[in-house]
């Protein structure tokens, strides 16, 4: 079932209808999610994830806002046209996919801080974890 | 308009010199999901009992939609739901012969929906049978849960409905709550400690702290608007936005925890953190 698609972490302090946004936009710019594609229902992905079906709303409300996604009759959300861009793998395609990563990155740049690790040592870790095979 | 499902004005109750409630004002609209937080103590359940007419108050007014509690009809009645902390009623009789009771009490009951849950939350043709005393604390609430569900109630009051009951259990309730509850339009109230369960369930959240409301709000506005701002004293000597409250640091810094005040732009030498539900718990309920 594509409701799989997603994952949350409630308890965190980024609100759950802005983890499926990000998540969602993460899945759109890396082309798992191509344009016109369906996403799952309100209701599916609330039942999958045991949220409160209002959330899923919001975050698929603000994603249409955003032109991330469309409202097609008959079938519900759907991937917007545009909303890949034209230029996969262009340098401005690369940039807005790197701000994507930017609020993880923040979280764990605050971790490090709070652990009191100097950036070197951070990013030989970080290094270390790009090239470990996933 | 249709009247709010619960509407409390300057409700009070005393346990002998102590204020457990103090002239507190609250309203639920319909079809809200609330999750009422407080520490242990702030009188949680109390405030429930009220608003039920469970037990009398000292002063103040309950309207449950739009009808006073001292003259509530039965069709009202009819369409409220409660699950207590814990009941210690029923217990000689055994899980059927209880929800047979019940059902002989009310105008609407679902046997369908009593059957599916019984099936789903493992009440085999044993446990049916068992007098109530002998299931297990998590059995019994769960029991509880289905009896306050089979009437199909426009109100759902639950209090800490989860506290004993185990992951699974706890998923399959929050499901059931999801899609057999929440999705019909149904109001409901319910408090827990288990603040995760909170967050998937609830979109809006109440503070009871010093016998009043103290902060009710959307949650997702609430967690994006909460800020702990750490700095130099010397930078954060005024009071900031939507402060509230500080504390200083064993470092002569100032820590402040901000809420829906406008963010502050990048300063240097101050720093900006977001709050999660848990911090948020404890610094409204400090």
């Amino acid at each position: 079932m594509a409701t799989s698609l997603f994952s949350i972490i409630p308890g965190s302090s980024d609100p759950i209808y802005r983890q499926l946004v990000d998540q969602v936009r993460r899945l759109v710019a890396g082309g798992q999610l191509a344009p016109g594609a369906a996403l799952p229902s309100v209701r599916d992905v609330a039942q999958q994830l045991t949220v409160n079906p209002m959330t899923v709303s919001k975050a698929y409300g603000l994603l249409e806002l955003e032109g991330v996604l469309a409202r097609r009759r008959g079938v519900g959300m759907v991937v917007a046209d545009r909303a890949a861009g034209g230029g996969e793998g262009t340098a401005a395609d690369a940039t807005d996919r790197a701000a994507l990563l930017r609020p993880t990155l923040e979280r764990a740049a605050r971790e490090a801080r709070e652990l009191e690790l100097d950036p070197a040592t951070v990013l030989a870790l970080f290094t270390l974890i790009l090239k470990e095979s996933p | 308009m249709t009247p709010s499902p619960i509407q409390m004005r300057g409700v009070a109750k005393q346990f002998g010199s102590k204020a457990i409630l103090d002239n507190l004002d609250w309203e639920v609209r319909p079809g809200q999901v609330v999750g009422l937080l407080g520490r242990n103590g702030a009188g949680k359940s109390t405030l429930m009992e009220c608003l039920l007419g469970l037990r009398e108050t000292d002063g103040g007014s309950v309207l449950l939609f739009g009808e006073p509690l001292n003259a509530l009809t039965d069709a009202t009645r009819a369409r409220i739901g409660y699950v207590p902390q814990k009941s210690d009623l029923f217990e000689w009789m055994t899980a059927l012969q209880m929800l047979d009771y019940f059902k002989a009490m009310y105008p609407r009951w679902n046997d369908a929906k009593v059957a599916s849950l019984l099936d789903r939350w493992g009440f085999d043709g044993l446990m049916r049978n068992k007098p109530i005393r002998r299931l297990s604390g998590g059995e019994q609430q769960r029991l509880s849960i289905v009896r306050a569900l089979a009437h199909d109630p426009d109100l759902l009051v639950l209090d800490e409905p989860a506290s004993a009951l185990d992951p699974a259990g706890r998923r399959s309730f929050l499901a059931e709550l999801v899609d057999g509850v929440i999705e019909q339009g149904t109001t409901v109230v319910f408090s827990t400690h288990i603040l995760t369960d909170l967050e998937r369930v609830a979109p809006d959240v109440a503070f009871l702290k010093n016998g009043r409301i103290a902060l009710q709000g959307e949650l997702d506005t609430l967690l994006d608007g909460a800020r702990r701002v750490v700095g130099p004293a010397s930078m954060l000597g005024a009071a900031l936005p939507g402060e509230l409250r500080r504390s200083q640091t064993g470092d002569g810094s100032v820590c402040v925890i901000v809420q829906g005040g406008a963010l502050l732009a990048d300063t240097p030498g101050v720093r900006v953190e977001p709050l999660g539900l848990e911090d948020l718990f404890i610094e409204v309920t400090r």
